[in-house]
């Protein structure tokens, strides 16, 4: 049966009839939502009422297929007749018959939908979190940086190194009031997004390990062991691997006894998975929960040395 | 600076250079985009050409070519589409040798390198961006049309069916070229790197005539370079000078 396809190319659609006519261009127009830079979305008119048309005067033996779904429902809402999906043959040929548009409007139409992609990506509370959580971390490495430096500096009395070193003193405390807030921020987010998680290991452990994890759903799939190696330096390995990652920082670890903190870290990785998947997927809140458990554990921990 | 030394252009490509120090051969692109640096590359004004070297040790492709690859590559006026582009270390190389008037559309799934790829393709007219998931061909049929070549650099365990599937979707019709980047270890470890790469050559064969596989150590280890060509596209042909000699070796 011939057919006659409808792709999107780009900014244009593109009618395709059945071998032998010339394909017909419908520029659909598309604006960036909000502004140039911080663009949310790509704003398309929907189906141009040309390209409706068009269709409409098709010849009713002709049978009108779309290039994808997207395409389809779009038509479908705008057309009398019934659009199908194009198979893979109806396809490939509407496409190398197809004009593609030209390179500038293309490549318009291309960063201005990789631009909002990217802005409403990194807007979501997750990348959020992420992002905060990394700062927070190289601000905290900056600090103790900082700190163990100013240590072994020597300011001998009465010489601008004493001068020096005040001001330096100054700037460190900016930096730590800097880090304050941005702790506070990141907490603040990390227990709105991840509540079971944060409230198990301590909301900047949460966020740590979400970024560590790369997103919620990978954070949700993890499992315990991994979970609790994520963040940690040294390579797993038979004999003797690494026993903590990020983990190590989290609520309540320094209460217990140094040589028992492993099967701490075992316990609360597991807790913390459970936690995690519910974080990413039933939002239920396990917290009261997990958070007995846990302290349950802690005092075993305390009371049962080796 | 060093003094400019003369760029010959490869047997492979126009817009691939040669130069010559000595016994070592460095590998340079003509640049289709502006200064500054994508990674810490160099850059060089050599007869009137701007050049940026192409690090074996940074683009698996550069690493094949200092290897001896012989199968096809992207050339000038080509569309090629890029999968796993991360933040264009290799993409903007492609989009070197494809020129101004070729098209590279790059995609890539992770949000913080795609928006270094963004602010890259920028600075390179020829490099369209995408944000998407490469095994979500929907997603970006509308934005890609018919291509010249594939290219992929996907660490995933299905890389070999990905390039496949979007080799099936997104090429010309019994034409064009494949390349794949194959990290051996991200398919798993039960068997060795070699059989991985057998095994993607098996699976490939068919639909494309393969050019012989080389490996990427010591630039990149348990990593190969396969691809090849069908139909009308760029066949591969031996090389009319001697290999490059591998440079910076260890």
């Amino acid at each position: 049966m011939p057919t006659a396809v409808v792709l999107a190319a780009g900014p244009t659609y593109v009618l395709v009839p059945p071998s032998g006519n010339p394909p017909s261009r419908f520029p659909r127009s598309h604006r960036p939502l909000t502004g140039e830079r911080g663009a949310a979305r790509v704003e398309r008119e929907p189906t141009p009422p040309a390209l409706a048309a068009a269709v409409d005067a098709l010849a009713p033996s002709l049978r009108v297929a779309a290039g994808s779904a997207a395409v389809r429902a779009a038509l479908s809402a705008q057309c009398r007749r019934s659009v199908a999906l194009a198979n893979a043959e109806e396809l490939r040929f509407a496409r190398e018959q197809a004009p593609w548009p030209e390179a500038d409007e293309e490549r318009e139409f291309a960063l201005d939908s990789a631009e909002a992609a990217v802005t409403s990506a990194l807007r979501s509370p997750v990348e959020v979190l992420i992002s905060l959580a990394r700062e927070e971390e190289r601000l905290e490495r900056t600090l103790e940086r900082e700190a163990r430096a100013s240590e072994s500096f020597i300011a001998v009395e009465a010489s601008p190194l004493a001068d020096y070193a005040v001001s330096w003193a100054r700037s460190r405390s900016q930096l730590a009031a800097h880090h304050g807030t941005l702790a506070e921020l990141l907490e603040r987010e990390a227990r709105r997004t991840l509540p079971n998680l944060s409230a198990l290991v301590g909301p900047r452990v949460a966020g740590r390990l979400l970024a560590r994890a790369g997103g919620l759903a990978g954070l949700g799939r993890l499992r315990a062991p991994r979970l609790q190696l994520l963040g940690s330096r040294r390579r797993p390995s038979a004999e003797r691997g690494p026993r903590f990652g990020v983990i190590y920082r989290a609520d309540r670890m320094e209460e217990v006894p140094a040589d028992r903190r492993a099967a701490y870290a075992r316990s609360l990785a597991a807790l913390a998975s459970i936690a995690a998947r519910a974080d990413a997927t039933t939002h239920a809140n396990l917290a009261p929960i997990l958070v007995a458990r846990r302290d349950r554990r802690v005092s075993d921990l305390q009371r049962r040395r080796r | 600076m060093r003094a400019p030394r003369p760029a010959r252009p490869s047997p492979r490509s126009p817009r691939l250079l040669e130069r010559t120090y000595g016994d070592r051969t460095e590998l340079w692109t003509e640049t289709v985009g502006e200064p500054p640096a994508v990674y810490g590359e160099r850059w060089a004004e050599v007869g009137g050409r701007t050049l940026r070297e192409f690090d074996p040790h940074r683009a698996k492709l550069s690493a094949a070519l200092v290897r001896g690859w012989e199968g096809p590559l992207p050339g000038p006026g080509e569309r090629w589409l890029y999968l796993g582009a991360a933040s264009g270390t290799t993409a903007s190389h492609v989009a070197d040798l494809v020129g101004p008037s070729g098209r590279v559309y790059a995609v890539e799934r992770s949000v913080r390198p795609f928006a270094q790829l963004l602010g890259l393709s920028e600075r390179w007219p020829n490099l369209l961006p995408v944000l998407t998931d490469a095994r979500d061909l929907d997603s970006y049929s509308d934005l890609v049309p018919p291509v010249d070549g594939v290219y992929s650099d996907i660490a995933q365990p299905d890389q070999v069916e990905i390039l496949r599937a979007a080799a099936e979707a997104f090429l010309w019709s019994g034409r064009g070229s494949i390349l794949l980047a194959l990290k051996a270890s991200s398919i798993g470890r039960d068997s060795t790197p070699a059989a991985h790469a057998a095994r993607a050559e098996e699976s490939l064969q068919g639909a494309f005539d393969l050019a012989p596989t080389v490996k990427l150590d010591p630039f990149h280890r348990a990593h190969f370079l396969l691809g090849g060509s069908r139909g009308g596209g760029p066949r591969h042909r031996p090389p009319a000078k001697p290999r490059p000699s591998r440079s910076r070796g260890r």
